[in-house]
């Protein structure tokens, strides 16, 4: 008989739900601006279809873009914000995507690849934020009255942040595509189904992967702390 | 972390060696735990390495169930809030030295900076951007900032400059060396003398601003600045004029609510505050700030805010619509004075508000005054002489020590009347409720047996009540994942109220919102916000149940109450497997009930004393039996001793009580009344189980008793309208009052609802109407998808033999007696066919062995098939002898 493990019979369709979030991310208009440099959608769905087929020279185009606009927009968007808001990391690559890529890209692969690139560029904003915050905490910022809720518990979050990312290294040195498994669907929010087309390797890999990586970082991130 | 790094060093496995590791890790967790130490001994061999790292990435298996399931939003969100701040401190603007960063809200970051040429301490705002683009705006908000600082009212912050930088403009007040309410509220609920105390400071600031004509509009704890010396200052007089669209009309009222709703900063986290003509976008007056003020009143008192949802629309929803709970309901100690002074405050319609700040300062003061004595005396006391009946209690008040809890009782008891005259409309309880499968909110799927559970608990737990029909679970789950629409759910199901709900689980953390929709117009009748530890998931659903049941205005007996209040258990790890389990229950393959029975077994382990899980456990075993994965009689057995024990755990359970019955319905058919027995016992129990009724009807068809079958069956169909085995069932006892034209519509219906043909008699069905070529269309889509059914072996005989091919149902029946394992059914199928082929000797043969062997399974009496050897006396003495009425 297969044994099926509790949360993998509940990831199929789950995380697909997480893009069609309602909290949308409308931004104001008159603050758009409008980069001549910016490829069409067609274009970046060129790169995606390029990068796709393995031509890292598309990734390479396609990553300053996509983090770009992620920093763009949610920057944008948190400047309206009241403090303490969340924001929703795989709303934020969603809208990123209607943006970049826009509606009419029908090609579910194509998406799924463009959620590749923004998990990784989610990943590196992410952690060269949380760095940052380290760098500042160990430089002695004396002051820290705020009336930011989430500010206040981001110092140890920041530090978590950044155990996992050194924790990612690592793995990636041992098990490279389940390093990636983690980064596509921590990070990027991607289904099994999702991850399992941008990796090019079935759902059920994909979940294996997971598996083992989570047991894996958790072991090293306590580790680390003892 | 490169500590870390370096002391993970020793045991990185690399290349070929993880992949062993790997294959290793992955075949010891399809193992039983108790299992995986001797395989690994064994596969591992003489690598002890290798062994270790296996078992130690075990060790990690379980406890990374959520580890970093859910994306990391909140180190995001604190990102970019913290971002735009980090470049500040150490700059000069204009004459202003930028010492710190103080907070930052919806409207900007504000710094403590020095005022170099007054050399005092100053809070400098930098405004947002995009809220000071528009010039004309920018105008009105100056205009109102320097008119409220002019009117230099000790509550008031005094503006000393508003500026501009680059692009930026900037607001700089006075320091104030305090809290905001909103970081005092974080801390908990206020008292409520200070509570009033900060009402009054906030209302009589408002109160100069508003003669002076100009409303804040923005009224939030974040806007309340508590001074260390008790002294409240309201912040950002005008500010708000800045985020308004520029002229709302009654024409663009609808434009402008969505426009609030959505629009980056606007509403995300002032929604709350929000009276119901400023989320309409309609023009504001005074009485906005009243609005709002109460609803910072109600927050301080109660800790909650009154309006709550899990976005802002939902918010927003609420404000429009739900009446939030008395204070009362939090703080049973709350004076009814003040409860008035809330409410009256809190009205939808501004007409019936107070109608000036002025009003409220007023009642706030009496309140405060009446407050006094009771602060010295240590009791709860209210003097308020408005009604009568306050003025009865007022004079046997005080003196007498007893009197403060009767006191107590009497205002709660007020508050309560007076909750349920205001807020219900017509009296009439609600009688019928679906309560559907909750959003799993953030996603995360190790929060899905949350999202599914504590609606099944909230089922489990109303069902106990007599007076309401509660949707069984098999109907409402199938909405599972879909948009509702609560009308649309109400039609399908026949209920009057529709109870949606989101859940949301980040660690500890449990955020649960809820609403109860009238499905006739989709109105929202009730609407409430749980934050909560996950320990806390028992205690909160039983809270839902009774807050449900209030809002359905059904009343309870004190006994109906303690059954509300049970927990089938307190261990989450428990709940949790039991809940998996059931999702596996569901779906009746060999596979889905052998892994049912895996986590009910998981869950039992867990607390040995949740009779939930027993009755589970029986359920999977005797539906292992039933199906013939096992040997037939060996799963009922195990069932019966597992419901029993169920019993003894628990006797007011009625799960146990369904499984036990349904065991002997199977499989006792010479003691009908010991099923029946137990099936009454579980509706009494719990009246809105659709099993219980669904079995009981089975029982009673078979005893010939078709009336009171169809009865059951009816209701058990009304609570589970969407279940095609109750449809089919239904269509039996049509089916055997040779009704067969109901009978085959219900039939249709439930092939609409569930797989094709898995039933016996169905055939018999489409046979008695002489349907043969739908009969055999119905055998083909079956096949299609369980080729070696036995069913659809016997199924294709009966046809044969009703076509009187004789020689085809003959080769049928061969194949049946060839067929090795028991099947509960066998040798009654066999008879049925020679029945049909009007082979009277063989049919009672058949049923003869049948009986010998146990092997006879569900046999209805009233069957067309049996027609041709009813007469027979020997049909008659069968009869008898499986205890039948004849």
């Amino acid at each position: 008989m297969k044994t099926v493990t509790p949360p993998q019979c509940f990831l199929a369709g789950q995380n697909l739900r997480r893009w069609y979030n309602p909290v949308r991310l409308k931004l104001s208009s008159a603050s758009d601006e409008v980069s001549a440099m910016s490829p069409s959608p067609q274009q970046i769905s060129q790169l995606l279809v390029a990068w796709s087929n393995g031509d890292q020279a598309a990734l390479d185009q396609l990553m300053p873009l996509v983090y770009g606009e992620l920093r763009k927009m949610a920057r944008r968007y948190m400047r309206g914000q009241p403090a303490g808001h969340t924001l929703q990391t795989t709303a934020l690559i969603h809208e990123a995507y209607l943006k970049l890529v826009g509606q009419q890209e029908k090609r579910w692969r194509n998406r799924a690849h463009f959620f590749g690139v923004a998990a990784q560029a989610m990943r590196h904003i992410l952690v060269d934020y949380a760095r940052s915050r380290q760098a500042a905490k160990r430089g002695g910022e004396a002051l820290e009255v705020s009336l930011d809720e989430t500010a206040l518990v981001t110092q140890d979050r920041a530090a978590e942040l950044v155990a996992l990312d050194d924790a990612l290294n690592d793995l990636a040195e041992v098990a490279p595509r389940q390093s990636r498994v983690v980064e596509l669907r921590y990070f990027g929010g991607l289904s099994a189904e999702e991850t399992a087309e941008v990796l090019k390797v079935s759902p059920e890999t994909i979940l294996r992967d997971w598996r083992m990586a989570k047991a894996w970082l958790l072991r090293q991130l306590q580790r680390g702390t003892a | 972390m490169a500590a870390a790094t370096v002391a993970a060093g020793h045991s990185l496995m690399k290349g070929e060696k993880y992949h062993q590791l790997e294959e290793l890790y992955h075949q010891a967790l399809e193992r039983e735990p108790d299992e995986r130490r001797a395989f690994l001994e064994q596969a591992c061999a003489d690598d002890l390495a290798l062994r270790r790292e296996v078992e130690s990435l075990l060790g990690y298996d379980e406890r990374a169930a959520y580890f970093i399931e859910t994306p990391p939003d909140d180190v995001a969100a604190a990102m970019l809030a913290g971002e735009q701040s980090q470049s500040m401190p150490g700059r000069t603007i204009g004459h202003y030295q930028i010492l710190s960063l103080l907070g930052a809200g919806g409207m900007g970051e504000v710094y403590l900076a020095e005022d170099t040429r007054l050399k005092r301490k100053v809070a400098l705002k930098v405004l947002p951007v995009y809220f000071t683009a528009d010039r004309d705006r920018l105008r009105r908000f100056e205009q109102e900032a320097r008119a409220a600082s002019t009117l230099n009212h000790p509550n008031i912050i005094t503006i000393h400059e508003i500026g501009e930088i680059e692009v930026a403009h900037y607001l700089v007040t006075e320091f104030i060396d305090g809290e905001t309410l909103r970081h005092r509220l974080m801390q908990g609920r206020l008292e409520i003398s200070p509570a009033l105390d900060v009402s009054l400071q906030v209302a009589s600031a408002l109160a100069a601003a508003h003669e002076a004509g100009i409303v804040h509009r923005d009224i939030k704890p974040e806007n309340i600045m508590l001074r260390g010396d008790g002294l409240v200052k309201v912040l950002d007089f005008g500010l708000a004029k800045l985020t308004e669209a520029p002229t709302p009309s009654v024409s663009e009222e609808a434009s402008t609510a969505v426009m609030l709703s959505t629009e980056a900063g606007v509403v995300m986290g002032t929604a709350g505050y929000m009276s119901p003509e400023q989320a309409r976008g309609q023009k504001v007056d005074a009485r906005s700030d009243i609005f709002s003020l109460g609803v910072v009143l109600y927050e301080m008192i109660t800790g909650r805010a009154p309006f709550e949802g899990a976005t802002s629309s939902d918010v927003i929803a609420a404000i429009l619509k739900t009446e939030p709970p008395p204070l009362g309901h939090y703080l049973p100690e709350a004076p009814a004075g003040l409860e008035r002074i809330v409410q009256k405050a809190l009205r939808k319609d501004r007409e019936e508000r107070y109608q000036t700040i002025k009003d409220l300062l007023v009642d706030l003061k009496v309140e405060v005054r009446t407050k006094e004595p009771a602060l010295t005396s240590g009791e709860v006391t209210e003097q308020r002489q408005t009604s009568s009946v306050e003025h009865l209690v007022s004079k046997i008040r005080l003196h007498k020590r007893g009197a403060a809890a009767i006191l107590v009782a009497l205002f709660v008891a007020i508050a309560g009347v007076a909750y349920v005259l205001f807020f219900a409309e017509d009296k009439k309880s609600i009688g019928s409720i679906a309560v559907l499968p909750f959003v799993n909110a953030n996603a995360d799927p190790g929060a899905e047996y949350l999202a599914d559970g504590i609606p099944e608990s909230i089922i489990n737990n109303l069902s106990k009540l007599p007076n309401l029909k509660v949707m069984s679970r098999n109907s409402v789950f199938r909405f599972k994942g879909q948009e509702i629409d609560a009308q649309e759910v109400g039609q399908k199901l026949g209920v009057r109220a529709v109870l949606t709900g989101r859940v949301a689980q980040r660690g500890d953390a449990l955020a649960i919102s809820i609403e109860l929709v009238d499905a006739r117009d989709n109105r929202q009748l009730w609407g409430q916000h749980y934050n909560r530890r996950l320990a806390d998931v028992f205690a909160v659903q039983e809270t839902m149940a009774e807050e449900i049941t209030e809002k359905l205005r059904l009343t309870l007996t004190g006994a109906e109450q303690q059954r509300l209040a049970k927990h089938p258990t307190e261990n989450l790890k428990a709940f949790q497997y039991y809940m998996q389990g059931r999702a596996y229950t569901q779906r009746r393959t060999r596979e889905d009930l052998l892994a049912a029975i895996r986590y009910c077994e998981k869950a039992i382990g867990e607390d040995p004393n949740y009779a939930l899980a027993y009755a589970g456990l029986a359920d999977a075993y005797s539906n292992l039996g039933v199906r013939g994965y096992i040997a037939p009689i060996e799963g009922l057995r195990k069932a019966e001793e597992i419901a029993r024990q169920a019993l003894a755990l628990d006797d007011k359970l009625a799960e146990p009580h369904v499984a036990l019955g349904q065991v002997y319905v199977t499989y006792s058919p010479s003691n009908f009344s010991l099923g029946d027995r137990e099936l009454r016992n579980a509706i009494e129990l719990s009246p809105s189980l659709s099993l219980a009724h669904l079995y009981l009807g089975v029982s009673l068809v078979r005893q010939g008793r078709l009336d009171e079958s169809l009865e059951e069956l009816l209701k058990a169909r009304e609570l589970d309208p969407l279940s095609s085995v109750i449809a089919r069932q239904v269509a039996v006892t049509y089916h055997l009052r040779r009704d067969s034209v109901r009978a085959l519509e219900l039939l249709r219906e439930a092939n609409e609802l569930g797989p094709a043909l898995s039933a016996t008699w169905e055939i018999g069905a489409y046979i008695q109407n002489r349907l043969f070529n739908e009969a055999l269309a119905e055998l083909e889509k079956a096949k299609r998808e369980r080729r070696d059914d036995p069913i659809l072996i016997y199924s294709t005989g009966m046809v044969y033999a009703a076509q009187r091919k004789r020689p085809e149902a003959l080769q049928v029946i061969k194949e049946l007696e060839e067929m090795s394992h028991a099947n509960l059914d066998q040798a009654h199928w066999i008879a049925k066919i020679y029945a049909t082929l009007n082979e009277k000797e063989m049919a009672f043969s058949w049923l003869e062995r049948g009986l010998a062997t146990g092997a006879i399974g569900v046999f209805y009496k009233d069957e067309p098939v049996w027609d041709p050897i009813r007469d027979d006396p020997h049909f008659a003495d069968l009869l008898r002898r499986m205890g039948l009425p004849q």
